[in-house]
């Protein structure tokens, strides 16, 4: 029963981080690997204002999101905006967001230092009984807010007028230009929202298991593999393969050992990309086929 | 003295890795994050056989370097389905699994705790390692001057050619009748066995190997020499590698502390190699 619960919550932060990441690849097509700095920094800035300023904690939350999605619309402004006016391929701003998460990355330790921060000013409690397996308050909040924020986000996109102008430039980016949506500020939409959502998960992260400098690139990198093994710009792929990578790390954990999560979510991508490379959904994607 | 021998060996080690890197990621367009796993999996296999068979030098380089060359053939007829920013992906769950296999696998290769005493190189009775720097140098330095010309050599042929064909456009390379497929499994393969000869004289020099050498970093770090010194540039990557290598000294030469050296160094590679995809597409073309 415990296990259940450690899937499921595991399960929520992959498809939050999963869904913010593939909107953000989904309008741009390409890979923001700075998206990890964004969570690292979102959960860094909510200690900054919490513990270190004494703000209240509901005040302190909204200013890191805030900060979350300046640093993704700074990022895209900056840099990734003037690439795509010099016809940069995906590949060499994929490798600039590279240089700019090992950029962000490496402040975080020269302000906050390398060791563990924490935010909770709280006792750890055993946590409430749920059917014979244990649960604290945060991890319950956590589910909550990543499967409402999940739900909402696939509404918004199928029925706001932002999300409808994301699809568009995902499917056509000239013929949107044509008819008068502009896609550099829909890939702005698409940063904004995406920060904030990673930086939501930033933050339940960090109040469930504390901070460290290096914490986003592994979560990210698991959200990046539930959005390839479920086909890009799929939700229900996106559900399935969330839960096919929580559920397979934590039997591995289970019964091999903790120490091989990383080693079998990989596993499970590259099985992945040799018997299925378009991933659940099935949609055709350019980049696995020769 | 003894100091600056040690900083010309790093360099010697980077730039063959550089170069090796610079036949996948650069003649090839197979840009790679893999490549710190190579070059682990060679100083492995060599430390292994080394400390466990007292296997001379001249047998464990060619081990390490078959055993990492098999690794990369079956990675690449994986991973080589996919094409470009997917590449980079695979190949960076190669180098995670790589990575924990090391830091894992307790019973082989004592993970954390890394593999202590790897004896020096014996080569004709002469003892070379960390007592004799200067004799490790000059091997570091062959070997160096080897790979260069080899690669030199490889790139001029004809399936150097066909190489850079293919990074340019896949399907007019097929067009012509040549085995793209083929093509980039084999660059993909010898790049890596070639990754695996650093790892070797690595392993052999330090004495000591711990997982943390062979890190995602150090796969960023790699990529990063062959992109500032030029992709298709042998000589450019010897040269950034030099600057690379250098540049944390240089910054303790400035007088920061080597706390925020060590990030201040990171920082600065994460902002050249930002920086050079400015160049790149602004039309300073990467082809020579």
């Amino acid at each position: 029963m415990q296990i259940i619960v450690n899937i499921l919550l595991t399960f929520a932060l992959f498809i939050l981080i999963g869904q913010s990441f593939s909107l953000i690849y989904y309008a741009s097509r390409f890979f923001h690997i700075a998206h990890a700095a964004t969570l690292t920094f979102s959960a860094y800035f909510t200690y900054l204002f919490f513990m270190q300023l004494n703000i209240p904690i509901e005040v302190s939350i909204p200013l890191a999101i805030t900060c979350a999605i300046a640093i993704g619309i700074l990022s895209e402004i900056s840099l990734y905006k003037p690439l795509r006016k010099y016809n940069a391929s995906p590949m060499m701003l994929m490798i600039a967001s590279l240089g700019l998460y090992t950029v962000l990355q490496n402040i975080i330790p020269m302000v906050w230092g390398n060791a563990t921060q924490s935010v909770r000013t709280w006792d750890t409690r055993v946590g409430n009984e749920f059917f014979g397996a244990y649960i604290t308050d945060i991890k319950m909040i956590t589910i909550a807010v990543c499967l409402t924020l999940f739900i909402a986000c696939v509404f918004f996109m199928k029925y706001s007028r932002i999300g409808r102008n994301i699809r568009a430039v995902a499917s056509n980016p000239e013929l949107s230009n044509i008819i008068g949506i502009s896609s550099d500020r829909v890939i702005l939409w698409a940063f904004g929202i995406g920060s904030a959502l990673v930086a939501v998960a930033g933050i339940l992260i960090a109040f469930d298991t504390d901070m460290r400098p290096t914490m986003g690139f592994n979560w990210l990198l698991y959200g990046v593999v539930a959005m390839i093994i479920g086909g890009v710009g799929s939700n229900w792929g996106l559900v399935g393969g969330a839960l096919l990578l929580a559920t397979a790390q934590h039997l591995a954990a289970y019964y091999i050992g903790s120490q091989w999560m990383d080693a079998v979510a990989y596993i499970i991508l590259i099985l992945f990309l040799i018997a299925k490379p378009l991933g659940f959904s099935g949609k055709r994607l350019k980049k696995v086929e020769i | 003295m003894e100091y600056i021998l040690h900083l010309l060996i790093l360099i010697g080690i980077y730039a063959m890795l550089a170069q090796s890197l610079n036949l996948s990621a650069g003649f090839g367009g197979m840009i790679s994050l893999a490549h710190a796993g190579f070059y682990g999996v060679g100083a492995y296999t060599a430390a292994l056989f080394a400390v466990n068979y007292q296997l001379p030098f001249l047998l464990t380089l060619p081990v390490a370097m078959l055993l990492s060359g098999l690794l990369a053939l079956i990675v690449s007829a994986i991973a080589l389905r996919t094409i470009d920013d997917y590449f980079i992906i695979c190949t960076l769950g190669i180098q995670v699994v790589v990575f924990s296999l090391m830091n894992n696998w307790m019973s082989l290769t004592r993970g954390p705790l890394g593999i202590p005493g790897i004896p020096s190189i014996q080569l004709f009775g002469i003892e070379i390692g960390m007592g004799n720097r200067i004799l490790f140098l000059s091997l570091t330095l062959f070997f160096a001057a080897l790979i260069f010309f080899f690669l030199k050599k490889l790139t001029g042929s004809s399936f150097g050619r066909t190489l850079r064909a293919l990074s340019e456009d896949e399907i007019f390379t097929q067009s012509l009748g040549k085995n793209v497929y083929l093509t980039k499994v084999i660059a993909f393969t010898v790049s890596a066995m070639i990754a695996a000869v650093p790892g070797v004289l690595y392993a052999h020099y330090i004495t000591y190997i711990d997982p943390t050498s062979f890190t995602v970093d150090e796969s960023i770090f790699i990529l990063s020499i062959v992109i500032i010194g030029g992709m298709r540039n042998l000589w450019g990557s010897v040269i950034a590698a030099a600057f690379l290598v250098l540049l944390p000294e240089a910054l303790r030469f400035v007088g920061m502390p080597s706390s925020i050296a060590a990030n201040m160094r990171q920082i600065i590679y994460g902002g050249i190699l930002i920086f050079m995809m400015f160049r790149y597409s602004r039309g300073f073309s990467n082809i020579n």
